[in-house]
């Protein structure tokens, strides 16, 4: 492929690049792809969608790749950056005829090392359900298209259940199933269970349970992807509509929302804490939402097109204290969650996602509010064919809204709310607590000095691009003179995108910061359409379906480390890096 | 051909079909997709088919043919047919068209977007023309030109900062346009090729700026960005490009994505509307490989429903088939259907 050498061209495609962490590098033979290697037109095909799953395997080598690249679905032994992918052996795979996956998602749950549930979305709606190796599962959800014929975007085991999944559509409609549910031989009747601003909830209308349990409608057009905050109690959605919606997914309220500042959004994560939501869109940006505070935090400049796919990487979190850094990982990290209320819930936060209490930025807050996270690290990948990673730094998390910001540094942990509180009663409380959290300006030994900084950095940013490019526009007649007036303007109602502008939910361009990524490379020939970071490396898969891995720093080769219970991948508590976030 | 306008009558369904709307397809002239395209695109600009028939209805009685004259009887009778879906032959239209300049004058395929420059221009200047004769009777005295409702509609103002590297004085021209032409770039966006356009540009060596502060040539920095953003947003992608060695001109179907909803970054700081919402309403597509070769279509946005116009054949579509229309991510074909000219109108 490209060469080794960072510096090339300026469409070459990157195989290493340098954070302030170190050198990641392209690991060419742990690429995934389909067993034969050759030319795949991914023009016009469905997104590469990558899922992965840890099994208790005591050889090391437990971890699974399924990824779906135009009819076919492939389910392999990921072996990460140590091993060389061995492309010949699949355990499983998948054609398809007349309908193709998009996306599917592992039941962490469940998952033992010979069996696991995997659910798989299709172009025509189908959701079917599936156990890559023992091969013997298979079932199908709104097989006949009554549900909904429209294809599906998005699918998730709900959090901490055996059997409940949801499943999102190009309709505007997502669904609840449960897996041992019958769909039914009719198109299922629905009655309003609970309805508020831009959505409604209802409810099958039948004498026997049946799938699906719950319908939501959701804002104007496509449900484009929806995440479940690690806490369990939140679900966020993106629309085509350009709106990010958190709902309370036990109650069903609207927690909070957000508009793009325009076009449609394709891709949402929540912070491994819960407590920041990043999106990435139709308007090239990539998004940061608070939910304590319900407000847009800053957005980020650097893709050249749309934004594919956003994600936290929990692995690079910094974390502050003010005594000492606990790595214990004991049952504490789990009291912060806000409202899991239930067994199941804890149960099933602690034995999913690879092992969460041997590495983590889960266990950087406790409900003392003595650890913190104070910078927070995430990726984006769009159709431009870049990877950008982004910094949020705790001076950029605390920079009050609007075009003054002369405000001082409000520090949240000075002021003693605890972040269940914070997080866990929508808006009206949600107000209070902030009105709290700003009352206690906090003495931090930096604020001033980055506070200022930071505001001569903002003057920078708007002021546009530094690219140097001839441009021949066309010359048109010019021989007109200015400033004609609209005459005839339309007087038609204001809608939401337009009431919402320069309110929180979405600030004017010049209102909050603009971000600039720490690295925005060019890593591969196609749209990029999947982003997944690991403790150990960084993979992203691309339109014409190749999975590439990324080693981290220090990472390249590394034997059976894997097993060994390691200090997460933090840095020293330090006054954050802001000559990271500009060029 | 009645096959298909009975078939799209269907699919909308007759109680979904909108009232006093019309979708008639454009009878090909002999590779006159080029002008069917732009005409089936601005008919759909809202403020533009009203004012086109607006003036119908003022110049009853006026008996000198002009493009103008000829655009809006096409309009007209496109607007009072009884049908509601159907074609219609644009033959006077194209016969004026071709009469007054030369470049039309033929039968080989045009530039689409040379095309709406030349009819946009044209119905200004007799717009213009006809209110100086108005004021010139009554006031008798030498007026300059009035803005007409064609700058109402499509008229914006770049303002063009040059800032001379010597003394750091920033000196700042306006300029009006019709329509942007932008630069495009293979896997981007229609927000990023903006952003290209205004991006900083040096003149150094040959092509030094004349500083009036230092009161001679000096190396200079110079963006151009949007002061005051049009109603219409018309958007012309450079899709073909000079090849020296070729010595012919190339397409470029580099795959550039546009949103249905769209605001703009490249303003000036100064902007009076920075914040306009701007939908998209029409593309004009070019069709293969070269600029004098293809086809041109249009797919335009109708009240809830988008419409493909191949010149005579109209087809109902799904907005989520427009992506079909962003181009191609391989660089070794050439032969796409791509979006070529971009219509945003202003939400407010
Ligand atoms: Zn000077």
């Amino acid at each position: 492929m490209a060469t080794q050498n960072e510096g090339g061209g300026k469409d070459e495609i990157k195989t290493q690049f340098m954070t302030r962490e170190g050198i990641y590098k392209l690991m060419t033979l742990s690429e995934y792809s389909r067993p034969t290697r050759g030319a795949f037109n991914g023009q016009g095909n469905t997104p590469v969608k990558v899922s992965f799953i840890t099994l208790n395997d005591q050889s090391g080598t437990g971890d699974r790749i399924c990824f779906n690249i135009g009819k076919e679905l492939y389910f392999y032994v990921y072996k990460g950056v140590r091993k060389a992918a061995d492309l010949t052996k699949p355990i499983d795979k998948r054609v398809y005829k007349g309908t193709f996956p998009t996306c599917h998602d592992f039941n962490q749950l469940t998952a033992t090392t010979d069996s696991v549930m995997l659910l798989v979305g299709f172009t025509a709606g189908q959701v079917q359900l599936i156990d890559p190796i023992k091969k013997e599962l298979s079932k199908l959800y709104n097989e006949e298209r009554l549900i909904d014929r429209s294809k599906v975007t998005c699918i998730k085991w709900i959090p901490g259940s055996p059997n409940q999944f949801l499943v999102s559509h190009v309709s505007g409609q997502m669904y609840v199933y449960n897996e041992e549910l019958p769909c039914g031989t009719t198109s299922p009747h629905y009655q309003l269970f609970k309805q508020g601003d831009g959505f409604s909830v209802h409810t099958c209308k039948t004498k026997s349970t049946r799938n699906p349990l719950y319908r939501w409608l959701v804002g104007e057009g496509s449900i484009n992807e929806f995440a479940f905050s690690p806490c369990t109690k939140y679900v966020a959605t993106v629309s085509q509509d350009g709106f990010m919606r958190v709902f309370d997914y036990n109650s069903m309220e609207l927690a909070g929302m957000m508009k793009s500042y325009f076009g449609g959004l394709l891709c949402v994560c929540w912070s491994p804490d819960s407590k920041y939501i990043v999106t990435g869109g139709e308007d090239d940006l990539v998004t940061v939402w608070s939910l304590n505070e319900r407000r847009v935090v800053c957005r980020g400049q650097g893709h050249k097109s749309w934004v594919n796919v956003v994600a936290f990487d929990r692995y690079t979190t910094s974390v502050c204290d003010n005594e000492m850094l606990d790595f214990s990982g004991s049952d504490d990290d789990f009291n912060h969650m806000p409202h899991a209320n239930t067994g199941l819930l804890h149960e099933a936060l602690r034995t999913s996602t690879r092992s969460n209490t041997s590495r983590g930025s889960s266990k950087s807050i406790d409900s003392k509010g003595v650890n913190m996270i104070t910078s927070y690290r995430f990726g984006s990948v769009g159709q431009d064919t870049m990877l950008c990673l982004w910094d949020l730094t705790e001076d950029i998390l605390r920079m009050p809204v609007g075009r003054h910001r002369t405000s001082t540094v409000v520090s949240q942990n000075a002021c003693g709310v605890s972040p269940k509180s914070n997080n866990s009663v929508p808006s009206q409380n949600c107000v209070t607590n902030m009105t709290l959290d700003n009352a206690v300006p906090h003495h931090s030994s930096s604020s001033s000095g980055v506070t200022t900084s930071l505001t001569q950095k903002f003057a920078t940013f708007t002021l546009g691009d530094r690219k140097e490019k001839d441009h021949d526009r066309k010359e048109h007649k010019r021989n007109f003179s200015l400033g004609s007036k609209n005459n005839d303007k339309v007087i038609r109602t204001i809608d939401d995108s337009l009431r919402l502008l320069g309110t929180p939910s979405c600030p004017r361009l010049d209102d909050v910061l603009l971000l600039e990524p720490l690295v925005c490379k060019k890593v591969a020939h196609e749209r990029l359409t999947a982003l997944v970071f690991h403790e150990d490396c960084m993979v992203a898969a691309c339109q014409e379906g190749y999975v590439y891995t990324w080693a981290r720093p220090g990472k390249v080769g590394l034997a059976q480390q894997h097993t060994v219970t390691t200090p997460p991948q933090t840095l020293p508590c330090q006054p954050p890096a802001l000559g990271s976030t500009a060029l | 051909m009645g096959a298909n306008a009975s078939q799209l009558e269907k699919e909308i369904g007759s109680d979904q079909f909108p009232a006093n709307e019309h979708y008639f397809g454009l009878v090909n002239f002999g590779n006159t997709c080029y002008c069917n395209s732009v005409l089936q695109a601005l008919f759909f600009c809202k403020p533009f088919r009203e004012k086109v028939l607006q003036y119908k209805q003022q110049q009853k009685n006026q008996k000198r043919e002009t493009l103008l004259t000829c655009l809006a009887d096409l309009f007209h009778s496109i607007a009072t047919q009884k049908k509601k879906v159907g074609t219609v032959a644009p033959k006077k239209f194209i016969q004026r068209l071709r009469k007054e300049n030369e470049l039309f004058d033929n039968y080989m395929q045009q530039d689409a977007h040379e095309f709406l420059n030349y009819l946009l221009n044209t119905v200004a200047d007799l717009l213009q023309a006809e209110k100086q004769v108005k004021t010139r009777a009554s006031t008798n005295g030498t007026v300059k030109p009035e803005p007409t409702w064609v700058h109402d509609i499509f008229q914006g103002t770049l303002t063009n900062e040059t800032r001379c590297l010597n003394c750091e004085t920033v000196s700042s021209k306006d300029e009006d346009f019709l329509d942007l032409s932008v630069d495009v770039e293979q896997n981007t966006s229609i927000s990023h090729c903006l952003r290209g356009f205004s991006s900083t540009e040096t003149l150094s060596s040959e092509y030094k700026y004349y500083c009036e502060v230092c009161c001679s040539k000096q190396e200079a920095q110079k963006r151009m960005r949007v002061k005051k953003l049009p109603n219409l947003l018309a958007l012309h992608l450079k899709r073909f490009k000079y090849m020296e060695q070729l010595n012919r001109h190339t397409k470029l179907s580099y795959r550039v994505v546009f949103p249905l909803e769209l605001r703009l970054f490249n303003k000036s700081d100064d902007a009076c509307n920075p914040d306009r919402m701007y939908d998209l309403t029409a593309v004009v597509v070019h069709c293969g490989n070269g600029p004098n070769r293809g086809h041109y279509i249009s797919i335009v946005k109708s009240h809830r429903f988008w419409l493909l116009f191949d010149d005579d054949i109209v087809d109902k579509m799904e907005a989520s088939s427009i992506e079909e229309f962003f181009g191609l991510t391989s660089d070794v074909q050439k032969n796409s259907e791509s979006g070529y000219i971009l219509f945003y109108q202003s939400r407010e």
